[in-house]
């Protein structure tokens, strides 16, 4: 069957299996993503509900505040969230290659977003602000927190849906070894991310502390180095696990499963286009 | 493979192939323009115009981001209207809930007491 013809069969909008016409993973996504609004508004409410009874004497955000930084991880978390919808729409299409691509670009910038929040936090802490210090402290930290809680599971659950495209069919080569080899994967897409992430911090505070130098360099591989073989060791293992070995499991049928992820993804997206106003903008007025 | 008969269930699954083909310029324009949208939000923010008119616009502006993502992004545009009003359910409860408590926090028998709000800032 072509395509297109595959195309014509799934209608991805509506499902008529169901009472209410919509498929049921996407209803249940729908749901969980209504009860998260209500957990993010009581953060932001007790956030800005502080904010505007501050100690007198508290330190004011604006002083150690990035708005480089911050504007940096809002432009990538949007670049991040088409990236998912080309994977959803690529899905739709039952064009594999393309999804796994999207899927990895997704997951490659949740990892920017991830390590610009690992960067500012341990910034602030350095600058006195941490979860104990003041009320300021407490709010900013549980609620842009929670949020990275959020953008951690979301790259998580796009590992695992990458690596999910790679299940082979029933019966075919691989298919009895495929949950060792499947959690195998995600384990060595982990190990290498958390490893890419802190060669990458490490370079950028040896930079920030030498400037471009040799100095710089050599400050960076006193201590940087066995991270930087690990996720260069990771990297390639990784690489080496996606290549299929027979024809996969995976297509247009999963498109509902990579719509549910994208829900999720999106709608972190959208907390963020929030907190990016209420929480660091506002304060610059 | 032969040709499927034409059926106006096929007639319609056509069209909605050649809508996800549409897709992709959607999506990558509304991207093009949220990243637009962020840029003025942060050049708003140094122009010296009045705070409520500077909360306003960007108020404004966060929720032409958000109603963008959610519509077209996750496709509520497309979807069933009951995906759309079972979201807004939660979001206006949450909504509420926030208006909620800084109206209650704004009155004056809910300002902080204490010796340490009574501190010269």
């Amino acid at each position: 069957m072509s395509n297109h013809a595959a195309t014509a069969a799934i209608d991805h909008h509506h499902d008529h299996t169901t009472t209410t016409g919509i498929p049921n993973k996407k209803l249940f996504m729908w749901a969980f993503l209504a009860s998260d609004c209500m957990f993010f508004g009581a953060l932001i409410a007790t956030h800005l509900i502080y904010r505007l009874h501050p100690v007198p004497g508290s330190q004011e955000p604006q002083t150690f505040f990035s708005i480089e930084l911050t504007s940096f991880s809002t432009f990538i978390l949007l670049m991040s969230s088409l990236l998912m919808a080309l994977a959803v729409n690529a899905c739709q299409k039952g064009n594999v290659p393309a999804v796994r691509r999207m899927l990895l670009g997704t997951i490659f910038f949740g990892c920017i977003f991830l390590a610009c929040q690992v960067y500012e936090f341990t910034h602030f802490v350095h600058l006195g602000l941490t979860l104990s210090s003041s009320m300021l402290g407490s709010t900013f930290y549980v609620l842009t927190g929670t949020h990275g809680c959020h953008v951690a599971i979301g790259v998580l659950w796009l590992v695992m849906m990458y690596v999910r495209t790679y299940k082979p069919h029933d019966g075919a080569k691989g298919s009895k070894r495929w949950p060792f080899s499947s959690l195998l994967h995600v384990l060595m897409i982990v190990t290498a991310i958390v490893f890419t992430t802190w060669t990458v911090l490490d370079a950028t505070h040896a930079i920030l502390e030498h400037g471009f130098t040799g100095e710089a360099f050599g400050a960076y591989l006193g201590h940087g180095l066995i991270p930087l073989i690990a996720a260069a060791v990771t990297l390639v293992g990784c690489r080496l696990m996606a290549r299929s070995a027979s024809k996969e499991n995976f297509g247009e049928a999963n498109a509902i499963d990579v719509e549910s992820m994208g829900l999720y993804w999106h709608f972190v997206d959208v907390v963020w286009i929030v907190i990016f106003t209420v929480v660091y903008l506002l304060e610059y007025l | 493979m032969s040709a499927p008969a034409t059926t106006p269930h096929d007639s319609h699954g056509h069209d909605a192939a050649h809508a996800e083909d549409g897709k992709f310029h959607i999506f990558v324009q509304i991207a093009m323009l949220l990243a637009f949208i962020t840029g003025v939000e942060i050049i708003l923010i140094y122009l010296p115009l009045p705070a409520w008119l500077l909360i306003t616009a960007l108020a404004i502006l966060s929720l032409v981001k958000f109603l963008y993502v959610i519509f077209y992004f996750m496709h509520l545009k497309w979807d069933k209207v009951f995906c759309t009003i079972l979201f807004f359910i939660g979001l206006i409860l949450a909504t509420g809930t926030v208006g909620a408590l800084m109206a209650i926090f704004s009155v004056q028998d809910s300002v902080p007491v204490g010796d340490v709000y009574q501190q010269e800032p």
